[in-house]
């Protein structure tokens, strides 16, 4: 691929992006301007314009597979799909905040919300090291204020320091390598990188060293083990809607930065692949086995969500066509499946009834259609057909299995197999176990019913009607092999 | 082995100088101390900046992380005069995990550096190089979009410091 | 005697000469305050040392010289005899990239007068500006005294606040002369005008960020004498004390000597082509008419109150410096 000069049509190519920034203005206009008790506006001009946003884009951002903008970015399909998924979470993620305490009202909360956004579409966009640096430290300052946003809160308080900790120190060893892979390259280009890279001048010793250290970056990014300590803290912690978003949007985007840095930038696969396949299956188990003992709901599902990382890396480590459509196909599955579950979540801790997962007691009979919701996302999250989650799993699992790695695809499935037990532990207490005395129904808002209708049947469509979604991962995959 | 040049003598005493004030920031007990060998090393930076010929680098060097960012910690560290003196211990019972580790990367990344052929440069910019510089961030063909997302990511974390830092209406 | 030499041997003539020259300056500057001021207030003055009384600042001097050097218990002694020469040192070299006349012809070799002409000489200016709130910083914590260490605080918040103004209203100038140079600056105006004509927003908003800087009436909280006794120096007596005044004074003659290079075309005047010695007697002058305005300012206006001083120079100075910035480049980008 060679360098695009730059031509007016590239700015309809990061039309998303410059609209999101105008939007994260308007929000922040209309915070001042807004009487304090039409607030609730904020959050639903945030969800109304991320929807909005992703019809433009797909009306007029089609990529057509270049590099623009100086080489800084790579306007591909992998990149489309990953942006849209970014901003739909983004969205969602607004419409779940506009009725909870310490958040819902807030302006720069949505603000930073879509400033996140954009940071995590450029990390899908990057095809230049300084690019993707700056992308990935965007989301990541957003992330951080956002997981401490409600600052009274002791435990949001320590949940953002916590992330920023993490973040700040891994970032920091992820530049470290970004700067080994500029000094040996001596070029910014990730598609340079890899012609230098197969000109074989440089020394397997230094290949390996600068793709450890960026996985550590990564590796922190989407949680996975051994870089995964912060997750349910943080996930326990930060305003649901919040955790809901990190551990969906933001681990999505890591992946992105996977895929370009380690399929478009350093190529020479044969040295880091065995490190990234350990890392899946010890991330699967791990995750597994620690879901199993939790008693909070925010903490089982932070470590479901580590053992979700392992999966997607599983697909990944297949470095094939086959593989990275797989991940990018269950991707998609689990952002949306994620949110709803947290969307559920959100609803329940509103109506009183806590984080402990003995507060779901008899659900299914005090608020029939949140217990279905419910259904839909854990039987999804836990592979069963004929939800979404059911084919994310086959796809990664056939990747895995084409790629000669029948072992890594056996231990994932072993892997599901605990999984499944938990979430229907949680299930049996929403379904059988009896409600307590008096316990009312839940309420849910119209903005939450909505948005969890999208999300229940986006799982159902995902999943009946698989294939065009992984056709079209598939044809995003092929564009950059 | 070749000659040792006089720049390369200038740069090792500011590099060494650099590392020991590096170390100082992280030992020293006094906090407004540590702050202060962080003003060293950010100007034993400077300095190599300046061995590098990127004067511009320098001044910037100076004016951004001695002039604003240390002084904004020296202010902090002034407005919390009670913790001033760090009387607990340094460090706990896994020191020594902490120092074979540390060890260890040190090593590695050493002969690692020592083992690459470094590239030559592409050659210098000729001219007027501040000039070069500011065009290349307003150059649709270099690096406008990295310029832009940097000034993006500073919007937020200048909301996001606001929002944090402010003591807020218990408006709910 | 090779080149090298030569010019090693002017730029430390340059440089002592500079020293003295400041020297001077700030001692007949204090002079020059005090009679000011009694001129506003209807009184004398000083009119006892010398004739009109001319050798008060060598008798001042003396006097400085003298006292006891004190150094109060539980102050943190290094820091606390740094803290001074952290504060004269960067007012000394700030003036070192200004030009104060133009080349002039002087025993066969063609002499710059001013020592160096750096082509980041803005930057440099900025960035040495930006290194002397240490000094005060410094002399307000480690005197171990609440009215130091507050004034030492305000001194910060303030300096740090104007500076952003600061740096912001210099980009005028380099943007119309498309150069960082101070000499670049001072031949650009040579071909047009004086900048202040251009640039009035600019202008103002560098004297009064300025002001703030050097601590200076009517924005001189760091050392407001009824709340804070003498703020950072409260402790400090002797020749440290004096080293802070010193830094003090040299500090206005080099903010009005760079606002004199920026805005009023620096060494400029008639005939100054053809006698290039007359240049430093233009730089002179419009240097002391800024300072003479200085003084002015603090003899006629009140001191603000805190929290009026950190909002305008965040509501105020800043706003307007930033649109003077985007005015001015799109004015420039407009008409060529």
């Amino acid at each position: 691929m060679s360098i695009a000069n730059f031509h007016p049509n590239d700015l309809l190519a990061i039309l998303p992006e410059l609209a999101l920034v105008v939007l994260a203005g308007v929000i922040m206009t209309m915070d001042i301007v807004l009487a304090e008790n039409r607030k609730r506006l904020l959050g639903l001009t945030t969800a109304v314009g991320s929807f909005v946003i992703i019809a433009a884009a797909v009306i007029f951002s089609q990529p057509n597979g270049e590099l623009i903008w100086g080489g800084m970015i790579s306007n591909d399909m992998v990149a489309f799909i990953f942006r849209l998924v970014f901003i739909f979470a983004g969205g969602i993620t607004a419409l779940l905040s506009v009725d909870v305490k310490g958040v819902a009202h807030k302006g720069d909360y949505y603000a930073i919300i879509l400033g996140a956004v954009v940071g995590m579409c450029f990390m899908a966009l990057a095809a230049d090291i300084i690019m993707l640096y700056l992308a990935v430290e965007t989301t990541g300052i957003a992330g951080y204020v956002l997981a401490g946003y409600v600052h009274r809160s002791s435990r949001s308080a320590e949940a953002g320091l916590k992330y920023f900790l993490f973040g700040a120190a891994t970032s920091a060893v992820m530049l470290y390598g970004l700067s080994l892979v500029y000094g040996f390259t001596g070029e910014t280009n990730l598609t340079a990188i890899a012609s230098v890279l197969a000109s074989g001048k440089v020394g397997i010793s230094v290949i390996l060293a600068s793709a450890i250290l960026i996985l550590v970056g990564v590796g922190f990014k989407i949680a996975i083990v051994p870089f995964h300590f912060w997750a349910p803290d943080v996930y326990e912690g930060a305003p649901t809607p919040v955790t809901g978003f990190i551990s969906t949007a933001a681990k999505t985007a890591g992946f992105a930065v996977l895929i370009r840095v380690f399929i478009t930038g350093l190529t020479a696969s044969e040295y880091w692949l065995p490190i990234l396949v350990a890392l899946a299956a010890l991330t699967m188990t791990i995750g597994n086995l620690l879901a199993l003992a939790q008693k909070n709901i925010k903490r089982l599902l932070a470590y479901s969500s580590i053992a979700h990382a392992g999966y997607a890396l599983v697909a990944f480590v297949a470095l094939s066509e086959l593989g990275v459509a797989a991940t990018v196909f269950y991707l998609m599955v689990y952002v949306i499946t994620n949110l709803a579950a947290f969307g559920v979540v959100i609803l329940v801790s509103r109506s009183g009834a806590g984080e402990e997962i003995a507060g779901y007691a008899g659900m299914s009979r005090r608020s029939p259609y949140l217990a279905l919701a419910m259904l839909v996302a854990f039987l999804s999250l836990a592979g069963m057909p004929p939800l979404a989650g059911f084919f994310g799993k086959f796809y990664v699992f056939a990747a895995a299995m084409k790629a000669g790695l029948v072992w890594l695809a056996l231990v994932g499935v072993l892997n599901a197999i605990i999984g499944l037990y938990y979430y229907l532990v949680v299930l049996k207490v929403v379904y059988v176990s009896p409600p307590q005395e008096g316990a009312l129904a839940i309420e849910v808002p119209r903005a939450y019913s909505f948005a969890l209708v999208i999300l229940s049947v986006g799982i159902v469509l995902l999943g009946t009607a698989a294939s065009p979604w992984f056709e079209w991962a598939l044809s995003a995959a092929q564009g950059i092999f | 082995m070749e000659a040792v040049s006089a720049a390369q003598i200038i740069f090792i005493v500011v590099a060494l100088l650099t590392v020991a004030t590096t170390f100082l920031v992280v030992t020293v007990r006094n906090l407004i101390h540590a702050a202060l060998w962080l003003v060293a090393t950010l100007f034993g930076i400077a300095v190599i900046f300046v061995l590098l010929d990127a004067g511009f680098m320098a001044t910037v060097q100076i004016v951004l992380y001695i002039g604003a960012i240390a002084i904004l910690i020296v202010f902090a560290v002034m407005l919390t005069r009670r913790v001033m003196q760090d009387v607990g211990p340094q460090s706990n019972e896994n020191w020594w995990l902490g120092t074979i580790v540390a060890a260890v990367f040190f090593a590695a990344i050493s002969t690692l550096l020592w083992s690459i052929r470094w590239p030559a440069l592409p050659g210098a910019v000729v001219g007027d190089t501040v000039l070069a510089l500011g065009r290349s961030l307003v150059d649709p063909n270099q690096y406008v979009i990295p310029f832009e997302v940097a000034s993006v990511m500073l919007i937020i974390a200048l909301i996001g410091s606001i929002t944090l830092a402010l003591p807020g209406k218990q408006s709910e | 005697m090779s080149p090298v030499i030569g010019i090693v041997i002017e730029a430390i003539i340059k440089s002592a000469l500079m020293v003295f020259v400041l020297a001077t300056a700030f001692a007949y500057l204090t002079l020059a305050e005090r009679k000011i001021a009694a001129f506003v207030q209807v009184r004398k003055g000083p009119n006892r040392v010398g004739p009109w009384g001319l050798m008060q600042p060598a008798a001042d001097g003396i006097k400085l010289l003298f006292k006891e050097e004190m150094v109060p218990a539980g102050a943190d002694k290094v820091l606390f005899f740094l803290a001074p020469i952290l504060t004269m040192i960067p007012a000394m070299v700030i003036m070192a990239v200004v030009p104060i006349g133009p080349d002039v012809e002087l025993f066969g070799r063609s002499i710059r007068l001013g020592i160096s002409d750096l082509n980041v000489g803005m930057l440099y200016i900025l960035s040495v500006a930006s290194v002397a709130v240490y000094g005060i910083v410094l002399a307000g914590w480690s005197s171990a005294n609440k009215y130091s260490l507050l004034g030492g605080l305000r001194a910060s918040a303030q300096m740090i606040s104007y500076e952003i103004a600061l740096g912001l209203s210099i980009i005028g100038p380099i943007i119309l002369a498309g150069t960082m140079s101070l000499q670049g600056i001072i031949t650009a105006q040579q071909q047009s005008t004086w900048y202040v004509l251009w640039q009035p927003v600019g202008a103002l908003v560098f004297f009064l960020a300025g002001l703030a800087e050097v601590n200076r009436a009517p924005f001189d909280m760091p050392e407001a004498e009824q709340e804070l006794t003498a703020g950072y120096f409260t402790e400090y007596s002797g020749m440290k004390f004096s080293l802070f005044f010193m830094g003090e004074y040299i500090k206005m003659v080099a903010v009005c000597a760079i606002a004199t290079t920026l805005f009023l075309g620096g060494y400029l005047g008639p005939y100054v082509e053809q006698l290039p010695w007359l240049g430093i007697l233009y730089f002179t002058i419009k240097t002391t008419a800024l300072l003479f305005l200085m003084i002015w300012i603090r003899l006629t206006l009140p001191r603000l109150r805190y929290d009026q001083l950190m909002a305008f120079g965040w509501k105020v100075l800043l706003p307007l410096a930033l649109a003077n910035v985007v005015v001015t480049a799109t004015a420039t980008v407009l008409l060529g």
